[in-house]
This record gives C-alpha cells, sequence and structure tokens, in this order.
C-alpha cells in the first residue's frame, strides 16, 4: 500500500490535531493542579514539557503562529521562581483557550484568532522574571550530561538510547562567510534529518538567535564515522565536532522517576517521521469497519457452533477413531481464540465515560469563577465504558447541563450560608450502567428548581393555558422545562430561572433513544439523569437458571449468594423471606415452588437502601456478556433489559432488576401468593395447573 | 402487500395442522430449522422467545398456537420461517415449510368475500391452486401484535405506564 505525500500529510495532521487535543487537556489539567498548588516546580515542568511537546508537532505540521507561540510561553515558563503562582496558572488557561482556538482555526483552515491575549501575559510574566538568574545557571542534574540541556530533551536522549540509538553531540561552527546563520542552522538540521532525530539543538530551532556556533544533539543508529562528514555542507558549515553521549542499547537508570514521565513525550516522537515509532498507540478507525469485524465474528461463533455439531455426530459415528481427540482438542483451541478475538473487538469500540467527564473540572472552574461562586466538582464511574459514538453524542448535551448547574442550580456563597449550606456547592457527576443503559448524572446541591416558577414562565410562554396549568401535576408542570421555547434567548445570561435550552438536550437524547429525567428537590438540589440506552454494552453477569431457563442479571448488583432448603424460607403474610445471619430477607420468587427439601440459590441483591434475595434454581457462573436490546414488540417487557448471545450460540435473557423489584413491590399481599408462582413463569406455566415442563428446547 | 408478478402471486407454502398456508416471498428472509429457542417472560401465549439468528436476537411466533392447532407436536420437518416486515425481522413456527407457489390472480378470492368482519384479520386472501386452498397471510397484520393484546399483556402494559408516569 502507497500514500502519496499529500495523503501522508494529512493523516500527519489529523493525528497533530488528535494530539494536540490531549495535549490541551493535559495543559488544563496541569493548570488546575498549579492553581490549588501555586508555584509547584513539578507541575510548572511538566506544563513546560507539555507546550514543548506541542511546539514541535505545530512546527512539523506547518502551524507555524501556534508553534512560535508556544516557544515564546515556553520560553517563560522555562524561568524559575514563580512568586505569583495564580497569574501563572491563570496564564497556562489562557494558553490553553489560545492553543485551542488556534488549531481550530487550522483545522478549518478558517482565519487565526487574535492571540493577543496571551502575548500580553507572557511578556508579563516575562517582565517579571528579567530580575531573575537565567535560566541555563539552573542546578546541575545529577547524570553526566551537559547541563545546558533541558530535563525533556534529557528524556528524549535516555529514552532513544534505550531504543538502541546512539545519541551524539555535535557542535557545528557556521561558516564566517555564510550570510544567512539561521538559515544555515536550518540547512544542517535538514541535512540531519534523514539520518537520525534532533532531539534538541542550541540556540534552539526557530530561534533568531544570529550565533554561528550550534549544538545539535542527535539520535541516529547509522555508524559513527558517517555522520560528522554527512553533516558539513562546504560554504556553510567550517567545522563539525562529534561526541558520543550515550551508547545504544545500554538502558539508563540513572534517572528512574523520568521514566514516569514518557506518556507526554510520545506525539514529540510521532513527528520525527524518520524513525521507528515504537511508542505510537493510537489508531483513528472508522467505526463501520469495526462494526463489519464485529458481524464476522458473530458469524464466525455460528459456524462455530455448526463444527461442533459435525464432530459431535463423528464422534457417535466412530466413537473409537483416534482422530476424535485431535478433532476436540483443535475444537477447544479454537472456541478459546474466538471467544478471545470476540470480546476484544467488543472493547474496541468502548472507551471509559472519564474521555468526557475530564473536560469539566476546567469548565465548572471557569463558569464559576465567571459568575462568582464557589463550585467544587466531584466525579464518580468514570470507567464506566460507553460507546464512542454516543459519547460523542451526548458531549453538548452534558456540558449543557453542567454549566447549567453551575451558573443557575447552585447559590452564591451568601446565599447558601443563609440556607444553613456549607459555602461551597457541589457538583457531582457520576456515570453507571443500568441494565442496558448507560446513565450519566449531573447532581448539584443548589435550590433546586421552583415549580411556581416553571408555572409562572410556561403560562407567561404561552406552553400551556392557565386551565390546563391548573391541572397539572407537579411532574408534570416540571416536565414543562424540557419544552421547546421555555426559555428565551435573553435568559442566556440571566441567573434567576433554570431551563435554558434544555428542549436541545432533550431532543439530542431522544434522537439516540434515549431519555433525559429531571429529580428535583426544592431547596436541596436538582439531579438531571441522561439515560442512554445501550446496543452495545458489555456487563459483567451472573448465570443463573430459573425452570431450566437461562438468565443473567448484572454481576455488580450481587452482594451475596447464599445456598438454602426450601425448607429454610419462611412466609410472612404472603411473603416468603430468609433469615440470613442477623438480617431478614425478603424473597423474590422466579420460579415455582419447589419441593421441601429441594436446594435452592438466594442472591442477594441491592436496589438503594434494600437488600432483596431472588429465588433461583442453579448458577451457571458469571460471564462478561454484550448486551443486545430485546426491543421486538412481540417480545418487549420491562422485566428483561437486554439479552445477549453466548459463546456457544445460546441467547441468555438479562433481567431487569429495578422493574423486577418493582412489580413485586406492587403485588398486594393476596396477589403477592400468586406472585410467589415465579415472576418469569411463561404464560403457560403460570395458568396452567402444577407442573408442565418447561418450554423452550424444541427439536 | 404480495407481489403480483405477470399477474401471478408468488408465495412461500408452508402447513401448518392441515392447512396451507402462503406468505409474500418478497417477505421471506430465509428458512431456518428450529433452533433453541429462549422463552420471554410476559410475552404473550403465542410468543415462543426469542433465537439467535447470526447473532441477530429475533423473536419467534409460533403459528400453531396463534392459529389456534391443538397439538403442536415438534418434529423433524418443523421449521422457522424468517420474515422481514418494515425492517422487522421475526420468526414464525410452522409444521413444514413446503414449494414456492405461484398462483394465478384470477385464482385468488378476496378474503373479505369468504370470512365476514372481525374474523381471521391476518388473511388477504384464499388461493387455489390444482385443487389445493392455500391462505394467503398479510405480514403487515400477521406481525402487528398491537391490535391483539391477550389480558396479561393489557397488566404488562399498564405496569409500564404506571412505572413510567413516576
Amino acid at each position: 500500500m502507497s500514500h502519496s505525500y499529500d495523503d501522508r500529510a494529512g493523516e500527519l495532521r489529523e493525528f497533530f490535531f488528535d494530539t494536540a487535543q490531549e495535549l490541551l487537556q493535559q495543559l488544563s489539567d496541569e493548570g488546575l493542579k498549579l492553581e490549588k498548588q501555586p508555584g509547584d516546580a513539578e507541575t510548572v515542568r511538566s506544563i513546560r514539557r507539555i507546550v514543548h511537546t506541542l511546539k514541535g508537532d505545530a512546527a512539523a505540521c506547518g502551524c507555524r503562529e501556534l508553534s512560535e507561540l508556544a516557544h515564546e510561553f515556553e520560553d517563560v515558563l522555562a524561568g524559575e521562581g514563580f512568586s505569583a503562582g495564580t497569574s501563572l496558572a491563570e496564564a497556562v488557561f489562557t494558553a490553553t483557550d489560545v492553543f485551542a482556538a488556534l488549531l481550530k482555526a487550522y483545522r478549518r483552515k478558517s482565519k487565526l484568532p487574535s492571540v493577543e491575549p496571551l502575548r500580553k501575559l507572557v511578556q508579563a510574566l516575562a517582565r517579571e522574571q528579567k530580575s531573575l538568574p537565567p535560566k541555563r545557571a539552573r542546578k546541575k542534574a545529577k547524570t553526566s550530561l551537559p547541563a545546558t540541556w533541558s530535563e525533556y530533551e534529557k528524556l528524549a536522549m535516555q529514552q532513544a538510547a534505550q531504543q538502541g540509538r546512539n545519541v551524539y553531540h555535535f557542535t557545528v561552527r557556521l561558516d564566517p562567510h555564510c550570510a544567512m546563520p539561521i538559515a544555515g542552522r536550518q540547512l544542517v538540521l535538514n541535512a540531519m534529518a534523514p539520518l537520525g532525530e534532533v532531539l534538541g539543538t542550541r540556540p534552539e530551532t526557530g530561534s533568531t538567535d544570529a550565533a554561528r556556533k550550534m549544538e545539535v544533539l542527535f539520535a541516529s543508529d547509522q555508524p559513527v564515522g558517517q555522520l560528522a562528514t554527512r553533516f558539513h555542507i562546504p560554504t556553510i558549515t567550517s567545522e563539525v565536532q562529534q561526541e558520543l553521549l550515550l551508547e545504544a542499547a545500554k538502558p539508563s537508570r540513572k534517572e528512574p522517576a523520568k521514566a514516569v514521565e514518557t506518556p507526554a513525550m510520545e506525539p514529540l516522537e510521532a513527528s520525527a517521521p524518520a524513525v521507528p515509532v515504537p511508542s505510537e498507540n493510537i489508531l483513528r478507525v472508522d467505526a463501520e469497519r469495526i462494526d463489519n469485524v464485529l458481524n464476522l465474528v458473530g458469524e464466525l461463533i455460528i459456524g462455530k457452533s455448526m463444527l461442533q455439531q459435525a464432530m459431535n455426530e463423528f464422534s457417535r459415528r466412530f466413537p473409537k477413531d483416534p482422530a476424535r481427540a485431535r478433532f476436540a482438542d483443535a475444537m477447544a483451541f479454537q472456541s478459546r481464540v474466538l471467544s478471545d478475538l470476540q470480546r476484544s473487538v467488543m472493547k474496541v469500540r468502548m472507551v471509559p465515560v472519564e474521555q468526557l467527564f475530564r473536560r469539566f473540572p476546567r469548565l465548572v472552574r471557569d463558569v464559576a469563577k465567571h459568575c462568582d461562586k464557589q463550585v467544587e466538582l466531584t466525579l464518580s464511574g468514570q470507567d464506566t465504558d460507553l460507546d464512542k459514538s454516543l459519547l460523542d453524542a451526548i458531549t453538548e448535551p452534558l456540558t449543557h447541563l453542567v454549566r447549567n448547574a453551575v451558573s443557575h442550580g447552585i447559590e452564591s456563597a451568601a446565599e447558601r450560608e443563609k440556607a444553613g449550606k456549607p459555602a461551597h456547592g457541589t457538583i457531582h457527576l457520576k456515570a453507571y450502567h443500568q441494565g442496558n443503559q448507560v446513565v450519566v448524572e449531573v447532581s448539584d446541591d443548589g435550590h433546586g428548581v421552583d415549580v411556581r416558577k416553571v408555572r409562572e414562565r410556561a403560562l407567561q410562554n404561552q406552553l400551556v393555558s392557565a386551565e390546563e396549568a391548573s391541572g397539572m401535576s407537579e411532574a408534570d408542570l416540571l416536565s414543562l422545562v424540557f419544552r421547546p421555547g421555555f426559555s428565551t434567548a435573553e435568559e442566556i445570561t440571566e441567573i434567576s430561572g433554570r431551563g435554558v435550552g434544555l428542549d436541545v438536550v432533550q431532543s439530542v437524547l431522544q434522537r439516540m433513544k434515549g431519555s433525559v429525567e429531571l429529580e428535583n428537590h426544592p431547596g436541596r438540589g436538582t439531579t438531571f439523569r441522561l439515560k442512554l440506552p445501550l446496543t452495545l454494552a458489555i456487563i459483567k453477569a451472573l448465570l443463573f437458571r430459573v425452570e431450566h431457563k437461562l438468565y443473567a442479571i448484572p454481576l455488580n448488583a450481587v452482594a451475596e449468594i447464599a445456598r438454602a432448603r426450601q425448607s429454610d424460607l419462611h412466609r410472612v403474610d404472603h411473603y416468603e423471606v430468609l433469615q440470613l445471619r442477623d438480617q431478614v430477607l425478603p424473597l423474590i420468587r422466579l420460579g415455582r415452588t419447589a419441593a421441601e427439601d429441594h436446594k435452592i440459590f438466594v442472591l442477594v441483591i441491592h436496589m438503594g437502601e434494600r437488600k432483596l434475595g431472588l429465588i433461583v434454581d442453579s448458577l451457571e457462573g458469571e460471564e462478561e456478556l454484550v448486551i443486545k436490546a430485546l426491543d421486538d414488540q412481540a417480545v418487549a417487557t420491562d422485566l428483561i433489559s437486554g439479552a445477549s448471545i453466548l459463546g456457544d450460540g445460546r441467547v441468555v435473557l438479562i433481567l431487569h432488576l429495578p422493574a423486577l423489584v418493582e412489580r413485586f413491590a406492587k403485588a398486594r399481599p393476596q396477589e403477592a401468593g400468586a406472585m410467589t408462582s415465579g415472576l418469569l413463569l411463561s404464560h403457560a406455566e403460570r395458568h396452567s395447573a402444577g407442573a408442565i415442563p418447561a418450554v423452550g428446547g424444541q427439536a | 402487500m404480495v407481489t403480483v408478478l405477470n399477474r401471478e402471486w408468488h408465495v412461500v407454502g408452508f402447513r401448518v395442522g392441515r392447512e396451507t398456508y402462503g406468505v409474500p416471498i418478497t417477505s421471506l428472509h430465509e428458512i431456518v430449522r428450529v433452533p433453541e429457542i429462549t422463552a420471554v417472560p410476559d410475552a404473550p401465549p403465542y410468543v415462543e422467545g426469542v433465537i439467535n439468528l447470526r447473532g441477530k436476537i429475533v423473536s419467534v411466533i409460533d403459528l400453531r398456537k396463534r392459529f389456534g392447532e391443538k397439538s403442536q407436536t415438534p418434529g423433524k420437518s418443523n421449521r422457522i420461517l424468517v420474515v422481514e416486515h418494515n425492517g422487522r425481522l421475526c420468526g414464525l413456527i410452522v409444521d413444514s415449510a413446503s414449494e414456492v407457489l405461484k398462483i394465478p390472480a384470477a385464482d385468488v378470492e378476496p378474503a373479505s368475500t369468504v370470512f365476514q368482519e372481525g374474523g381471521l384479520n391476518c388473511v388477504t386472501g384464499l388461493g387455489k391452486i390444482q385443487g389445493r386452498l392455500v391462505v394467503l397471510l398479510d405480514m403487515a397484520r400477521l406481525l402487528d401484535l398491537s391490535g391483539d393484546k391477550t389480558p396479561e399483556n393489557k397488566i404488562t402494559e399498564q405496569a409500564r405506564g404506571a412505572a413510567g408516569s413516576r
């Protein structure tokens, strides 16, 4: 496969934009850290590394303005002793924003935005540190490396050495008659590029310093002798000295702490196409291609079960054939690989919700600052996996809700103290799996929604007539905030009412066949719950049998598993209970009542505060299940949250525990007796008297 | 609904009980042997459950129950006709699947002339071929189950409604 140069350049640019986003995210994370611990040297260093990487990448992709700006910023950061730590954090945030704006402009090929705010800040910082000693005079590092190289350059040297390349130090003197020393230095670097990787230069690349002496850190796997002569360019260079700094394949262990910081360096290497890139681990793949692979894996699994059947028949016919064992071995091997394959492909599409959550600390900080409020953001469930396309789709709505929660949900510090709440408002972002849904919650502990105001607004905007409004329940009134036209443009900046553009949130969620709920506690806060139905989600599930039929529930819902006999169960007012150690557990019967001495299993599940037991016949073990929606109207039921296909082609139903518990709780006592005949029994089983063998398993 | 090609009805014939039925060949996705069926709680009685059709989960209706056949003997000739309607797949369990039948349009009588209103509402017509009677089925009505909920399903609907309004 060959790509034209343009293709590759385009790909490189795309890659740069992706990594740059990641870098900006890191930058903003570090900025937040710096704000909490002003002047933390380690954080400043890491910020400098990030900016440096960005600079290099930007230069490689021809984003000159960005590269220059990053360079200026980096220079300032290289200074020492920032007394005003907060203002540095501010500069980091400004830099993040300006860089982001620049990147966006590059990507869209539109007009570049103004970079003045950052320039000014950088200049102010530079003035501040004028009096301080220059950066080269910093204390010597413990290694034998020349002190003039910065830490990231040293790190790059060590990485290069570990990757089996020699690291050289070249001192290049330019010919005194060379008219353009800056261009001359560039020419030398150009000559070097095909033979290895330039790790660093003094003066730095892009510097307008007219020095005629250049020092270059260079990593290469070329033999020693060739290099110096190759770099000699007549009429430009007068002398090239070379010195071997680090020899290849001798991993330096002198600075083990630095190894931890490797991730920040990856994109830098990616910008040097002349060398192999072992640590590049991001691949951009069209989602459709992955789906194709997924479907093919599905077909393979069917193929496997066909093969298995043929095998069984063969074994029956030729029970003594020695090939049987070999077949069986091969089958076992194949099925193991196949299930690994399936699982791996599934995981390709899933990304942790953390990717989305991590942008919010900065957002909350900015909005809170703007509104002059004290808001803390807490996160949980960041490792919840979500399909990438869904994650992208909920980014906007979620941002909207978080912004809303800060500006409208949380009260000012004074108001909060008056209400007896801590001055700090809290916003909590949470993600979790619920059956075949992923739920993302945004909760705040603000003043909640005032239902009366909602009604006023709805009447004012003529969403409902006064007559209709009087007949509406509180829940109905609350749902009005999701109506289009509830909010108007001028209220976006107003702090009073809520519901700015919530109709948009709802329409986005509906488009994804999800929903948004509002849980309101007047005076105590609001929770918005985004529910995303998943056709593709993986849960760890516990498999069990009821009436010979296989079911599954999410493993994380199971608190414990108890063994019991039918005779251990007690009956309290039509409800069955089990005494488990010192507590009495209400039981939900899924199948039919068994004989007295029958052994059963009780799955103890957590439902909010409550604990309940599910009576099941036998356990089948745990397995990772890929949930498929069971949305065909013929079989749709709230008891089942989805289905999954096991490795051997069997279909297993995944129970929707909240609905199960609700059904159980709703049953009136006299019906509870009927309920004990089993929630999962089929129509025929429940209505026919006694022992009809389980349906299913035809053929 | 039914494709008329050269004034002929092309249908896939199958047997349920003693009768021969036909569905338009254009609605047919494939015919498979009856695999293991996973029963679904709360489903109407004639919904047998769901099957795995190469990674797709497809619900299966037992036409023998749907058409009120008393005895359902599982046999080797039992098949599932997987039909497609409006992008939705559905399996129909039949006693046996036979050949593709070509019935001249002239030999098809509209159902309305045979059945009173409110009778078998998924029958579009009766075809006659070589002295045999073929009951032609309308996929849309056959698969549209909203019209004939069983009492139990109505309870489910109410329960769901109650759950939803909270």
